[in-house]
């Protein structure tokens, strides 16, 4: 594993050393976790990625999973930041996979905005960052960014309130660049539709702003706006240099992140996998969407290394346009709900 | 039309009933519909939702509310009617998003009332109610159906912050409510006239019990098939099967059964969504301590286990254990509605002592399980669409 953490997170891997890898941290958690042994009782080996043991992203949300082994020490619980529809993910932090978990973020989010250090912004609440015992989502993404911050500001009371533009004017004083993290959403919302003061925005469009988002789109999705018109908005408030990016990942795969690239895919670090497989059938299917399935070689704390989503997307073969290695893919949208029919208790 | 009475005879009392169409003409209208459905089925609906339909539109299905309410029909004659049966006014029918079927045959059956009706159908959500009505009216012979559909039928789509539930309660004789308890209670508590009634059709659950003896793989299959019209959405349908004074090898025997019947009883996929859910039931079962296992296709997840298991939650997920029928009646839910049952004699006197022990509102054959008729979650609910005049010659 320190091996594959010290290679650039794009460049060519052993695919037969990942396999390897993947079974050995399967076996790790089998003999550690007991609920995680009843679920693949009979697994005994994999010769391809498609044979290894996966749990579906929805049984961190109904129970709390640890593999308890000697040289593992649980810390915090990570919970995703629930929506009204559904209830948070629950993620048993340790130490010796958030070692790993902050190399891999840092690493990635190196090669996506570079490592010069600036002040980092937040369009989140502080507060988050204060709960005993547990830690949301969002702070961690935000706060995986934080290695090449020269100084930490949030700008946000409540992540429904207006940023805190006031807090910012000095900033905007004394650095020319800046990186802005916020989830995908939030940023739409306080930043790009946001009632930016005229003295902050004469002093935005003279500042290079790399910002970053993740968290996935579904909720602009309803205010119809897409990345095009997205990073447009983002743009138009910020100096001709700046820059938008956005990355997948999962809250149940903390540290791993895809990037988006400049030709539209995301990428996948040579310390993770990705696996598309037929919702029926579980196969597989060759050159085909279907659910995706995210491993990686970095949680030893409970067995959320190998997670089955609830998103559509699909590989694309082949080398990219922008360089990087490994594999690649496509994300085509959350598995669509149908109408469930019922009585009362509907 | 004007109003008409009918009589009606059991063998010990006559009841005349008096009602704003001529009776054998309703049934002739509503059975007619029958022969424009079969051929095709109505893009709101599910294949089984309008088959069921279909199959509730026979006439001597919809006959029974006048026969288990009020007797035979009597033509002829000088009835000495003990009662005179006169349709109480406006019913007002509140349905939750996404309810089934329960929606349509509720007004199905209401139209034998005569009584007009004020549907408050989900603000959110495809509605079967409404679609039905529409259909029928632009299905059905001009005449007096037709016209009490389009005329005395009012169907509106409304949240229930809308001040419509408000006025709907005020001016409904009869409040006909869907909908969770807490939904239920709150339009009951709606200042509504002091003489009306409520009828409610809240939070239930059913469950099949089932003699190891008794099943064969036809009792299996149709299991199956009452299962996964509405899987756990549903109030009449199964959400664990109790094996009568079975073993856990019985339980699990069974449980293998289901999964391997499931593909001959439901030949159509389940949507990807609920695919997704199965696997996630699958592998919770299975931490939990089940033995599960999906049907083919993620159809389904079947778990066999112990009394005392988390029960599976998904929509289509479906649990099997063994109780002896002390233990059976213990666990049961309060909220039970509906035992559907597959035994070896269900005449035998036992079966009745045993439910009067339980607060369950329905007794019946598995593949009877959804069966709607005027007799619901503990009461004939559609006699009370009439109020009663004592008659004493």
């Amino acid at each position: 594993m320190t091996n594959l953490l010290a290679s650039p997170p794009f460049a060519p891997r052993d695919e037969a050393g990942f396999l390897n890898g993947m079974e050995e941290i399967c076996r790790w958690h089998l003999a550690g976790c007991p609920e995680y042994r009843r679920v693949w009782p009979d697994w005994s080996g994999a010769t391809r990625l498609a044979d290894l043991p996966f749990l579906h992203v929805g049984v961190f949300k109904r129970q709390l999973w640890k593999t308890a082994v000697p040289g593992i020490t649980h810390q915090r619980t990570l919970r995703s930041s629930s929506t009204t529809q559904s209830s948070a993910s629950m993620i048993a932090l340790d130490e010796r996979s958030s070692a790993l978990q902050g190399q891999s973020s840092a690493a990635i989010l190196k090669e996506i905005v570079g490592d010069a250090m600036r002040p980092l912004v937040i369009l989140d609440s502080a507060q988050s960052l204060r709960q005993r015992g547990e830690i949301s989502a969002r702070i961690t993404a935000a706060m995986s960014l934080r290695f090449l911050a020269s100084e930490i500001h949030f700008v946000l009371d409540d992540v429904e309130a207006e940023a805190d533009w006031d807090h910012l004017l000095p900033v905007l004083a004394r650095h020319q660049r800046l990186l802005v993290y916020g989830f995908t959403w939030i940023l739409w919302r306080a930043w790009a539709t946001g009632q930016i003061p005229e003295k902050v925005r004469q002093a935005l469009v003279q500042t290079e702003v790399h910002f970053v988002h993740s968290g996935g789109w579904k909720k602009l999705e309803s205010a119809r706006v897409d990345r095009k018109r997205f990073d447009a908005a983002l743009l138009a408030t910020v100096g001709p240099t700046s820059r938008v990016t956005d990355y997948y990942g999962l809250v149940e795969q903390v540290g791993v992140i895809f990037p988006l690239c400049e030709a539209g895919y995301y990428h996948v670090p040579r310390w993770a996998g990705v696996l598309v497989r037929d919702p029926w059938t579980l196969e597989p299917p060759a050159d085909q969407p279907g659910l995706l399935q995210f491993m990686n070689l970095l949680s030893w704390g409970a067995p959320y290394h190998s997670v089955l989503t609830e998103d559509l997307g699909r590989l694309v073969p082949g080398d990219c346009a922008c360089k990087r290695c490994g594999q690649r893919f496509e994300l085509l949208g959350r598995v669509p709900k149908a109408e469930t029919r019922g009585c009362a208790n509907v | 039309m004007s109003d008409k009475i009918h009589f009606f005879a059991t063998p010990h009392r006559c009841t005349a009933a008096i009602l704003p169409f001529d009776l054998e003409e309703r049934l002739k209208h509503w059975t007619s519909l029958r022969l424009k459905m079969v051929k095709h089925v109505h893009e709101n609906f599910t294949r089984d939702e309008w088959a069921y339909l279909v199959a509730f539109l026979d006439g001597a299905n919809l006959r029974k509310p006048f026969q288990e309410s009020f007797g035979e029909s009597v033509n002829g004659g000088q009835p000495q009617p003990a009662a005179l049966l006169r349709p109480r006014g406006l019913i007002g029918i509140w349905l939750p998003n996404n309810v089934s079927l329960l929606g349509p045959l509720t007004l199905l059956l209401a139209s034998f009332s005569g009584n007009p009706l004020w549907v408050k159908v989900g603000s959110s959500s495809g509605d079967l109610t409404a679609a039905f009505v529409d259909y029928a009216i632009q299905s059905l012979p001009v005449g007096t159906l037709a016209g009490y559909l389009r005329q005395r039928v009012r169907i509106e789509r409304f949240d229930r912050q809308d001040l419509r539930n408000r006025q709907m309660a005020a001016e409904a004789n009869v409040r006909v409510v869907f909908g969770s308890d807490p939904a239920v209670s709150a339009i009951h508590a709606l200042p509504h006239p002091p003489n009306s009634i409520g009828i409610s059709f809240g939070n239930h659950r059913s469950e099949a019990w089932v003699e190891k003896e008794a099943l064969t793989d036809e009792s299996l299959a149709n299991l199956i098939r009452v299962f996964a019209i509405y899987g756990q959405a549903g109030c009449t349908s199964p959400r664990r099967v109790v094996v009568l004074d079975g073993s856990d090898e019985d339980a699990l025997a069974l449980q293998k059964s289901l999964v391997r019947l499931w593909p001959k009883a439901v030949r159509a996929d389940v949507p990807m969504h609920n695919t997704s859910q199965n696997i996630m039931e699958l592998q919770l079962a299975l931490a939990q301590g089940w033995h599960a296992n999906s049907a083919p296709r993620n159809g389904a997840m079947v778990a066999a286990g112990r009394i005392g298991l988390p029960e599976p939650t998904g929509l289509m997920s479906l649990s099997v254990v063994s109780a002896s029928l002390n233990e059976a009646v213990a666990t049961l839910p309060t909220n039970i509605q509906t035992i559907g049952h597959c035994l070896h004699n269900p005449h035998d006197p036992r079966w009745l002592d045993l439910i009067a022990r339980t607060p369950a509102k329905r007794f019946v054959p598995i593949e009877a399980m959804h069966h709607f008729g005027p007799v619901w979650d503990g009461g004939n609910y559609w006699r009370q669409f009439f109020e009663e005049v004592e008659l004493q010659s």
